[in-house]
């Protein structure tokens, strides 16, 4: 259990001429839990989909569990993948499966299909039950709001005990008691499974009461990581506005444009 | 000037890579039907049944999708065409002989031959191709293909697959009812615009088996491509509404002119092989 | 059973009633008035004219090719038995020009064309940029609808005409290559047997086809819901309507001016 549940030395990645990770680094011990916060379009989503494979870096080592992903071929990835649970940011539920089928199927597909049909119906009820949805199993995904796609979605990731579950943007477009609710419902989860958890969000007060620590991603690579708690008071000046949403400071936000737009607002 | 050739050059490289890829997802698709095969025969009677019934189940799915919904579709495309067909023939021969007695016979050498499964293929490459696309487009777009990847399944497995298996089936079974519309519909419009005797019409004595032939391997070879080319077109869509958009026009085009192609290649070899006596 | 043939009818129905209306908004929108404005958006038009035509030739060229090559493979067998190499170019110039090259060429305008001008108009209206044009007092069929209609019967007319001699060409290679008839037998075959009327009776009935493409292919695009996945299945729609019609439409025309 000395190997770090991931570590990433140096990636480089860029599609086309535009580069989005520039020589990232980072560890992650297992059973931890770290908050991945940037402006938009700093690459954070594109570390999520390198860490699990989905994309191939230019450059640069990734381990997931001590194994190397870099270069492996699709059909190798599969064993680890399923140790690893995913929230996609826009659900990425299955549109031609219901709830109770798209909930199942980490289970179906994995563990090279050993688990009966009963076990796997038990298994996917206890968990549309603990995130809420009980009741909704022979809906259609297409039918359900936002906040029940996300809670669809975090049951899908959960259902297997993945041992590293990768939340994108678990809160976005959620009103702020259905964010609490899913945060809650987070943390519960962790609590049992003892899970490894990289989480992105842009709400950083909800994250930040998640998660042990959080790095900042800024100009394609990481800045800062520090405790959770304190992150409002962090000792670089780039993220301490961030955070607060102050407009005085050296954040660059959305380059040359934001700018011009500051001096019409003065 | 350099610019152009920079241009034209960037284009055949690309038009190269395509063609890899394509390639690629040919040889991944054999080889999933492979897998499913020898997975069917060492999983029997423990575990997988899950999966395995889910298979089989999106298996029968594929096949009404593409068979069943495409028969009316067949059957007002290819009728329709078949009258037209016949119709000009006999204009044109009354024009010069007005002897109608080897219409029929030589329709229907035309149609095993040639058009049945051909216009057959163009039809389906139409329906089919396009919604193939637009159904795996829209998946990639949504990230629904990487959440099947991140199960450990391969989206050419479980995607491709199947509907390859359903489309192969289905052509023949759909290029048997098409050939057999248009040869009923040319019977009809012969006997009643212009008076010609069903049982001159329907005259089964010229068709050889090396017809047959032809047209099943025509058939086989034009249920491999559809898919391949239309789930190809979708795997490769990017970006959200537009990309799905071109990924559905890419298979359509891309798929009606593999058939084409095909068409030309499987006709000039039959030619070929059979020094004219055809 | 029953019940699902009768909603499968009505859907039908429906459709076609929304693209005969939507035909009705376009021959009126082509009536001009005084005062209303501009006739038609000469630069929308130009910009449609260029894209659908222009960018449609290399694959028009290529289909027609084959598509002479292969009726041309088809008269091989009596050619060879019959040595009847003087019929060869009537035979294959006759399906060609009447029915295969206009056939062939609306099938490949309608993926080419139709499908990309309904994947654009559909996106377009899932992103509301149709409602943005109404916000704006601008009338989305005369501004978006028209010109298209306009661009595509040209274009497919133009199409037409560029693909039967292709078309013809084709057929005389592949005579050459494989049935080893001169270019100058092929040549008197098609002069001496076939009429000019042949060939406009393709070209005519390509107006109809175009008119059928650009109905359906803007009515699916105008009227598509919900996002990446409505767009796809209205450009399936869309193509599927177009095939339907052509073959319809040719069925009628062949008999209205036989």
């Amino acid at each position: 259990m000395t190997e770090p549940a991931i570590r990433i030395s140096e990636v480089h990645k860029a599609y086309g001429s535009r580069r989005v990770l520039d020589g990232i680094s980072l560890d992650l011990a297992r059973g931890t839990k770290l908050g991945l916060i940037g402006p938009a379009a700093s690459g954070k989503s594109v570390l999520c989909k390198l860490v699990c494979g989905l994309e191939q870096p230019d450059r640069g080592e990734i381990e997931v569990f001590g194994e190397r992903i870099v270069g492996k071929r699709e059909v190798d990835l599969g064993p680890l993948r399923r140790r690893i649970g995913m929230l996609f940011q826009n659900y990425a539920l299955f549109d031609f499966l219901t709830v109770e089928q798209n909930v199942a199927f980490p289970l179906e597909q994995g563990a090279a299909g050993t688990l009966s049909a009963e076990t796997i119906a038990e298994r996917v009820a206890a968990r549309l039950r603990a995130v809420g949805l009980a009741g909704s199993e022979a809906k259609l995904t297409a039918e359900l709001s936002g906040g029940m796609k996300k809670r669809v979605g975090i049951a899908r990731a959960t259902v297997a005990d993945a041992e590293l579950v990768i939340y994108d943007e678990p809160s976005a477009g959620l009103d702020p008691v259905t964010t609490q609710k899913i945060y809650d419902l987070l943390s519960a989860d962790q609590a049992r499974t003892g899970a490894t958890v990289l989480a992105i969000s842009s709400d950083v007060a909800a994250l930040a009461g998640f998660v042990d620590e959080i790095a900042f991603l800024y100009d394609h690579r990481v800045v800062y990581r520090g405790p959770a708690a304190t992150i409002a008071d962090a000792p670089n000046a780039l993220v301490r506005q961030f955070v607060r949403g102050d407009l005085e400071g050296p954040l660059d936000q959305a380059g040359p444009g934001m700018a011009s737009l500051d001096r019409s607002i003065k | 000037m350099s610019n152009r050739i920079e241009a034209l050059g960037s284009a055949a490289l690309s038009l190269v890579r395509a063609g890899v890829e394509l390639w690629r997802v040919y040889v991944s698709t054999i080889a999933g039907v492979m897998r499913g095969f020898s997975r069917r025969k060492d999983r029997r009677g423990h575990g997988g049944r899950a999966r395995q019934s889910r298979a089989q189940s999106e298996l029968v799915r594929q096949l009404h999708a593409i068979g069943n919904k495409s028969i009316v579709f067949i059957v007002i495309t290819l009728g329709a065409l078949g009258m037209v067909m016949t119709y000009q023939a006999c204009l044109q021969l009354g024009r010069v002989t007005g002897d109608y007695s080897q219409v029929g016979s030589q329709l229907l050498r035309l149609i095993i031959s040639d058009f049945g499964p051909t216009l057959t293929a163009m039809m389906l490459a139409t329906r089919v191709g396009a919604g193939i696309a637009a159904e795996i487009g829209s998946m990639k777009v949504t990230e629904q293909i990487d959440a099947l990847r991140m199960s450990g399944v391969l989206p050419i497995d479980y995607l491709i697959v199947p509907r390859f298996i359903a489309c192969l089936v289905m052509m023949l079974m759909l290029a048997v009812l098409g050939s057999a519309v248009m040869y009923a519909a040319g019977g009809l419009t012969a006997k009643y615009s212009f008076g010609v005797n069903p049982n001159t019409f329907f005259d089964l004595s010229f068709i050889r088996p090396r017809h047959l032939v032809l047209f099943v391997v025509k058939c086989l070879a034009y249920g491999a491509a559809i898919p391949i080319v239309a789930g190809f077109c979708g795997l490769r869509a990017r970006g959200s509404s537009e990309g799905v958009g071109w990924a559905t026009t890419a298979a359509v085009i891309g798929s009606s002119f593999a058939v084409i192609v095909l068409d030309f290649i499987l006709s000039a070899s039959a030619l070929w092989l059979t020094g004219g006596d055809l | 059973m029953i019940s699902g043939i009768g909603a499968a009818a009505l859907r039908i129905a429906q459709e076609v009633g929304g693209i005969v209306l939507l035909t009705g908004q376009v021959l009126r929108a082509l009536v001009p008035r005084p005062g209303a404005g501009a006739w038609i958006d000469g630069r929308e038009l130009w910009k449609n004219l260029y894209k659908m035509g222009n960018r449609s030739v290399p694959i028009v060229v290529l289909t027609a090719f084959f598509a002479g090559a292969l009726m041309m493979l088809q008269a091989g067998p009596f050619v060879k038995k019959f040595g009847a190499t003087g019929l060869a170019g009537w035979g294959a110039g006759y399906a060609v020009l009447r029915e295969i090259g206009p056939i062939l060429i609306a099938l490949m305008f309608s993926g080419r064309v139709g499908a990309n001008n309904t994947a654009e108009l559909s996106t377009m209206t899932v992103t509301e940029q149709l409602d943005g044009l109404r916000a704006l007092a601008i009338d989305p069929v005369r501004f978006l609808v028209v010109p298209r209609v306009i661009a595509m019967v040209a274009m497919l007319v133009a199409l037409t005409v560029i693909g039967d001699l292709v078309a013809l060409v084709g057929a005389a290679v592949v005579g050459k290559a494989m049935l080893e008839i001169d270019f100058s037998t092929m040549y008197y075959s098609i002069v001496d047997n076939l009429k000019p009327y042949d060939f406009l009776h393709g070209v005519y009935k390509s107006i109809a086809f175009g008119f059928a493409i650009a109905m359906s292919s803007c009515y699916f695009g105008v009227t598509v819901r919900g996002g990446a996945v409505g767009v796809g299945k209205a450009v399936n729609a869309a193509v599927v309507a177009s095939a339907v019609s052509i073959m319809l439409l040719d069925f009628f025309l062949t008999y209205l001016s036989a």
